[in-house]
């Protein structure tokens, strides 16, 4: 610790802190535009100059280490002066656009003009323009207010991983800019909107709409991922206008994806339900509450009254609040109902039954950060856990650690992997097998293997890929901390959706408690934990997600769900519904995917209602609405209390939705719930077959990043950017070539009786054997995300 | 005496080859030193006596930045030379290298030994072309001959010196922006601290020293410190290359003693051309400041006479001459123009200031000048100097402020009447 | 005690205010006759509003709302969007009139002199609701006015 002093004022600081990160923590204002307390120090913008003792020029507080005895002006003539002189040279280029800029009321250089700057210019000469670029739909662009404070360069570069923006031209001439005809397309470059200082940068769809000081802001929760990012929502007239982040250094920092910021105008849409529907034959019938919930409700007394309580399916979309969830499996357990379930993406449920409590992910969303060996199987990174890859990336960064990647498609994560294994979804046990093997053979590990391993691991072929993963996961030799373990074995969402998924996370689970690293679930969607934990699963013996649409049922219960782009097979889905009586769909939109529902009911997004999410850490967070519901549309957690009483059951007097939250956890604190639950451990392990492997085609569907749900399926901004990756067929080049097709043919794709036209794409990101089709609405038609999948030449 | 130390090959045929530069004793004492394995100790010292200050225009006793190089690094370290001579006015190290490749070669090598540096590159400026290829030419022979690669003379000293050539920007002088370009990125200055001796070319210690400073070294080694010391005057040690230019009759490059009385170095040139009279001399390069003809005829081509009685800085030695039909208005809208074009444009008081400076003086010279502007002037060039990340700031204002000193009344009446004083 | 009796039976106050009177009687008078008559107004005069146009016939309001943040009496309703053609234009201005008090901060503030304060006082609503004009009203107003708003401008644009 060094003593130094600013401003008079006598304090201590950390040996290596920079004058303005002591001046921070005091604070002690010192203006300034570079610098960022998340990015690299660049000290080019020179507002911060302070004076310090015997030091002739002034220097930049936030490139100057402390040292001891140092003293410290910030409010001295000479610092005032070079402050001045800077703020002044900014202003006499600066466009005069403060009425049009969306900036205006929330600038930084506004505010710091107001302290620093002259009331009258004394610049008469011209100044210079800066011609705007598109750099894609969500960031607009006025760069001749640019400051060229090179925050954006340095974010995209540091947290985004790819430098797609940078200045060129030196001199007044310097601008920013993407290359030549590129866009910004990083799932975290709405946070530059955020960083610019000034109006350079803003948001697209925010455009013109509305100042700052007219929003109202209300916190809330992200619903989209399981990160559990903080979100603010500036409100007018009701109306959500955008969202930018909260900061909360253990989980977001200061950043939001894409996906959390721009996902609000989805919230507006114009396909928001607002009104009950009945259908009549093929006609749907806008009615009343009252109506509706009569309908539903009697239609489901009678299925159970004819066949018992197992007529009955249930199915919440696994992005639903904890109270959503919980209220729809109090119903179906009290119509003597187990089959309850939210895994919608799953098909393999082998697990089920075998857990000793919630899977989560394992540690501490910080605690990613400070890995050194991290293995992540079943992963498209970028796309499903944006924030989480960006601090996987730190940690490569500033850790050099050593990240192992084992998956389907080689998608690149923008940061140095160390050891990749891309193989098809069923190749995928034979490579960890190979890790195991691998890991078990090195010495210095002296637990055993469960029994049931042992023999499967005898004719395993170790190859050198899987050796030097193994030895990199089990760090080379080096002491590891048991306690505080620095590696980690992660299993993504691609993983959790795979049809042999019990027998992966028994693996996984072996090689991580072998070498002692964290193992953990990368939950899919914004609430499996949480959902997981209030045990909206089927009841023992009772059918799950998949197998309620197999076996079809008479009547469905949908809680916040499209079917065929939110469950795991699509045509049986379908199927499914068609073949029931009744179709109960809660929903938030009017959507094309329940076209064989029976009637709908309007519920609100999650930011019209209150409620309760749990992130994949296992961090419990509740939110309260932050707009009033549209037109007749009402929270969940009411309609399902109000068919609750209807259906006569009992136990559904509930006057809020913190009733509901305190029954979910027994009336106990939340946190101490929670620790008891949260466990990664199976009770035994799962039989796991080395030797199926099919030579067939293998569908990969993963989930675009874009069409995770419903919200944001429908904000355009978004959709735009998803555009600019258009639906294919891809595969790579050996098999285009074994199926004899060239790049950018017509093919027919199909699953079962359903098939799609696509383009055939070569990319050799996908691994042999597969052919990478991602569902969204033009591959509804198709059936398993992960399954078998015949490509021909389109006749 | 002149050309004795850089300039030892110029009068002798083919003066860039390696034969050439053997015959005069050249790479004699780089033998010797790698040979006898002469402490690095005792070589800094032999440099410090010597005087030799920074030849690029910094003026920084190359000794004591020697010595500022870690003695004991668990990695590799560079040695940069710093051929990019931008500076307007100079144009001294084009000849060193076009005359006596091997003198550079041979004084990197030498520093290399001392500081253990296995790796070396010489940044050539982009605006030379055949002074480049001379330079790989040399390469080329000194490595044939084993001056140059691993284990030379049998010793395991290796060192490898590259040529990298710059892409015309004198902002790539300054040595952080040299050693951005040199790792393949825009040149733009790093703020210092950290110093390139803990953290240069690819995050390692580095040390950048100008050409000449180099090719001083082989004559400082073979003659001795004191040698090197007592060819010029206390604090001004050795001979220093001044490249004449402007309103002389016999312009170029002229080796001489530091300490030499101004007139003298201005007859060598031939005296100011067609027999006008002297009015102002610029002495280091454009960065320096402007000195009137009375004062410039008092002082000695050294540091401290410059600065003391020329009140400006003996910089790079580029001795800019104007005669009495300069218009100074004119010249000084010509050297800001300079300054708003080559600045890099990261920092905000030089990317704005640059331009600001240039537009109201360009605005003098046309005749629109206001009775504010000179207060203007002055004002915004305190404002710049002292708060940029690197001295191309402190080079833009610098020659503002002394014009306006030194010769305010022909601004003045640029202002009041519209036009310039001299007549027509 | 004489002179008081006097002063009542003589009636000499009555006499003395009758004539003030007729002093008065035949004095100029101040009143001025309106609605035949009207006081002058200046060309600060603050009235009804009306937004104004530039000369190419683009309306001047680029919704930069500091009228809405600045008026005392919060009557100014401002929505704004971003037209086809990608300028900043307000989808909605409404002023409620019966708010407003007419201080003219709005007109000061307006950084493109779009928001003005004409000099028309002499307007009335039938209902209520009529007191909140919207922007086609308030366009209008500045087109019909356009001519007195910009003579009054020029007038005062020394002094500001």
């Amino acid at each position: 610790m060094l003593q130094i002093e600013i401003d008079g004022k006598a304090v201590e600081v950390e040996h290596g802190s920079t004058i303005i990160e002591a001046a921070d923590k005091l604070g002690i204002p010192i203006p300034r535009f570079c610098y960022h307390k998340k990015l690299s120090v660049a000290a080019n913008c020179r507002m911060c100059l302070v004076q310090v003792e015997k030091f002739a020029k002034p220097l930049p507080a936030c490139a100057t280490p402390v040292s001891d005895g140092m003293k410290i002006f910030t409010r001295s003539e000479a610092a005032v002066d070079a402050q001045k002189s800077v703020m002044e040279f900014l202003l006499i280029n600066h466009p005069l656009d403060c009425p049009i800029c969306d900036q205006g009321g929330e600038c930084e250089l506004q505010d710091i003009a107001v302290g620093y700057g002259a009331s009258k210019t004394r610049y008469t000469e011209e100044k210079r323009v800066v011609l705007n670029k598109n750099i894609g739909p969500l960031v607009a662009t006025d760069m001749t207010r640019c400051i060229q404070c090179t925050r954006c360069v340095r974010f995209l570069k540091e947290v985004g991983g790819m430098m797609e923006l940078g200045l060129i031209n030196r001199g007044e001439h310097a601008e920013i800019t993407a290359y030549v005809d590129k866009s910004v397309d990083s799932e975290l470059s709405g946070n530059i909107i955020d960083l610019c200082p000034v109006g350079a940068l803003t948001s697209k769809p925010f455009r013109y709409t509305a100042r700052p000081w007219e929003l109202a802001r209300r916190p809330t929760i992200s619903a989209h991922d399981a990160l559990g990012s903080q979100l603010e929502m500036h409100v007018k007239n009701n109306r959500v206008l955008r969202t930018i982040p909260r900061e909360k250094e253990s989980i977001n920092e200061c950043w939001i994806s894409d996906r959390d910021r721009f996902a609000y105008e989805g919230l507006n849409s114009d396909e928001r339900l607002t009104v009950p529907m009945i259908r009549r034959g093929d006609q749907w019938v806008e009615t009343d509450w009252q109506s509706a919930l009569e309908f539903a409700s009697s239609r489901i007394k009678d299925a159970v009254a004819r066949e018992g309580g197992n007529a009955l399916g249930v199915l919440v979309s696994p992005n639903s609040t904890m109270e959503e969830g919980f209220l729809a499996k109090k119903i179906a357990r009290e119509l003597g109902c187990g089959n309850v379930d939210h895994r919608l993406r799953r098909s393999d449920f082998r697990l089920d039954g075998h857990f000793q409590g919630t899977p989560w992910m394992g540690c501490n969303i910080p605690d990613v950060q400070d890995m050194d060996r991290v293995l992540i199987i079943g992963s498209n990174l970028r796309n499903e856990h944006p924030l989480l890859t960006h601090r996987l990336r730190q940690a490569v960064r500033l850790n050099a650690a050593e990240i192992s990647v084992v998956n389907a498609l080689e998608d690149d994560p923008l940061m140095r992997v160390a050891f990749k294994n891309t193989c098809s979804p069923d190749d995928t046990i034979n490579f960890l097998l190979q890790l195991l093997k691998a890991m078990s053979g090195l010495q210095r590990l002296s637990l055993c293997l469960p029994p049931t391993l042992n023999g499967l691991l005898e004719d395993v072929v170790v190859s050198n890929n899987a050796q030097a993963m193994a030895e990199s996961l089990a760090g080379h030799g080096k002491d590891y901390d048991l306690v505080n373990p620095r590696s980690a074995v992660f299993l993504g969402n691609m993983a959790q959706q795979h049809p042999r998924y019990s027998e992966m996370y028994s693996l996984a689970e072996a090689i991580s408690a072998l070498c002692g690293a964290t193992f953990g679930v990368l939950s899919e969607a914004a609430n499996r934990v949480g959902l997981d934990l209030a045990r909206v699963l089927p009841s023992s013996g009772a059918l799950n997600a998949r197998t309620m649409l197999e076996q079809p049922r008479s009547a469905y219960l949908l809680v916040n769900v499209e079917p065929e782009v939110d469950c795991h097979n699509a045509q049986l889905v379908n199927q499914a519904l068609a073949a029931a009586g009744c179709v109960v769909a809660m929903t938030a939109y009017k959507s094309s995917a329940l076209r064989e529902a029976d009637v709908l009911l309007p519920v609100t997004p999650y930011t019209e209602s209150s409620g309760t999410f749990m992130s994949m850490e296992g961090r419990v967070q509740s939110f309260t609405a932050v707009a009033k519901p549209l037109g007749e549309a009402r929270p969940g957690w009411k309609v399902l209390r109000v068919l609750g009483n209807l259906l006569g059951l009992s136990g559904f007097e509930y006057d809020s939705s913190e009733q509901v939250k305190n029954e979910i956890f027994g009336g106990e604190k939340p946190s101490r719930v929670v620790w008891n639950r949260l466990n990664n451990n199976l009770r035994e392990l799962t039989e796991v077959n080395a030797k199926v492997r099919t030579e067939s085609l293998q569908r990969v569907g993963e989930v675009p990043l874009y069409e995770s749900d419903a919200i944001v399926r429908r904000a355009p901004s978004l959709q735009k950017m998803a555009a600019k990756k258009p639906v294919v067929a891809a595969m790579n080049a050996k098999l285009l070539a074994q199926l004899g097709l060239q790049d950018g043919e017509l093919v027919k794709v199909s699953q079962g009786n359903g098939s799609v036209r696509l383009a055939a794409k070569c990319d050799d990101r996908v691994a042999d054997y597969c052919v990478r089709v991602p569902i969204c609405a033009q591959t509804a038609a198709l059936g398993d995300l992960y399954g078998e999948i015949q490509v021909e030449r389109a006749a | 005496m002149a050309n004795e130390v850089c300039f030892r090959t110029l009068d002798l045929p083919n003066p860039a080859s390696l034969e050439t530069y053997r015959s005069i004793g050249g790479y004699e004492t780089l033998k010797r030193i790698v040979t006898e394995k002469v402490p690095a100790t005792e070589i800094i010292n032999q440099v410090k006596i010597s005087g030799l200050r920074g030849r690029g225009g910094a003026g920084f006793p190359t000794g004591l930045k020697w010595s500022f190089m870690p003695r004991y690094y668990d990695g590799e370290k560079y040695l940069v030379c710093n051929s990019d001579e931008g500076e307007p006015g100079t144009f001294k190290d084009r000849d060193i290298i076009r005359y006596n490749p091997h003198q550079v070669i041979e004084g990197m090598a030498i520093a290399a030994y001392t500081m253990g540096v296995r790796t070396g590159y010489n940044y050539i400026h982009g605006e030379i072309w055949a002074e480049y290829q001379i330079f790989e030419r040399a390469l080329e022979e000194a490595r044939a001959a084993g001056f140059l690669g691993e284990n030379l003379f049998g010793t395991n000293f290796s060192f490898n010196l590259f040529a990298h050539h710059g892409y015309g920007a004198y902002i790539c002088g300054e040595e952080t922006a040299l050693i951005e370009s040199i790792e393949g990125k825009k040149g733009q200055p790093r703020f210092k601290p950290p110093f390139p001796a803990s953290y240069g070319v690819f995050g390692k210690p580095t040390n950048v020293n100008n050409t000449e400073s180099y090719a001083s070294i082989p004559y400082i080694m073979q003659h001795g410190g004191q040698a090197f010391q007592d060819l010029g005057v206390p604090n001004s040690g050795g001979t220093k290359i001044f490249s004449v230019s402007g309103h002389v009759e016999k312009p170029g490059n002229f080796e001489i003693g530091m300490g030499t009385p101004f007139p003298d170095l201005l007859a060598l040139a031939g005296g100011v051309w067609k027999g006008r009279k002297l009015k102002a001399v610029i002495p280091g390069g454009s960065s320096t400041a402007v000195v009137p003809a009375d004062m410039m005829m008092q002082c000695t081509m050294d540091y401290d006479s410059i600065s003391k009685v020329g009140k400006s800085s003996l910089g790079a030695g580029s001795v800019i001459v104007m005669d009495e039909s300069t218009d100074m208005v004119k010249a000084l809208s010509r050297l800001s123009y300079f300054y708003y074009e080559e600045s890099c444009g990261q920092c905000t008081p030089c990317r704005e200031g640059t331009g600001w400076l240039w537009r109201v003086v360009r605005r003098i010279a046309e005749g629109k000048g206001r009775p504010e502007d000179l207060e203007l002037l002055t004002d915004v060039s305190n404002n710049i100097s002292g708060r940029t990340i690197c001295a191309l700031g402190d080079a833009a204002a610098t020659p503002v402020i002394s014009f306006i000193k030194h010769f305010r009344p022909e601004f003045e009446y640029y202002i009041e009447h519209g036009r310039s004083m001299l007549a027509a | 005690m004489l002179k008081d009796h006097l002063k009542t039976w003589l009636l000499w106050e009555l006499f003395a205010g009758l004539r003030l009177t007729g002093k008065a009687l035949f004095k100029r008078k101040v009143t001025v006759q309106y609605p035949e008559e009207k006081t002058p107004l200046s060309p600060r005069f603050r009235g009804l509003h009306a937004l104004r146009r530039y000369p190419s016939g683009e309306e001047r309001c680029i919704a930069c709302k500091l009228c809405e943040a600045v008026c005392p009496a919060m009557c100014i309703t401002i929505d704004s969007d971003e037209r086809p053609d990608g300028t900043r234009r307000t989808t909605r201005y409404d002023i409620d009139l019966f708010k407003c008090i007419y201080c003219g901060f709005c007109e000061e503030s307006c950084p493109v002199d779009a928001i003005v304060m004409t000099r028309h006082f002499e307007f009335h609503m039938e209902e209520r609701s009529q007191a909140v004009i919207g922007k086609q009203r308030l366009l209008m107003n500045g087109d019909r006015l356009e001519l007195q708003i910009a003579d009054d401008r020029a007038q005062d644009a020394p002094y500001r």
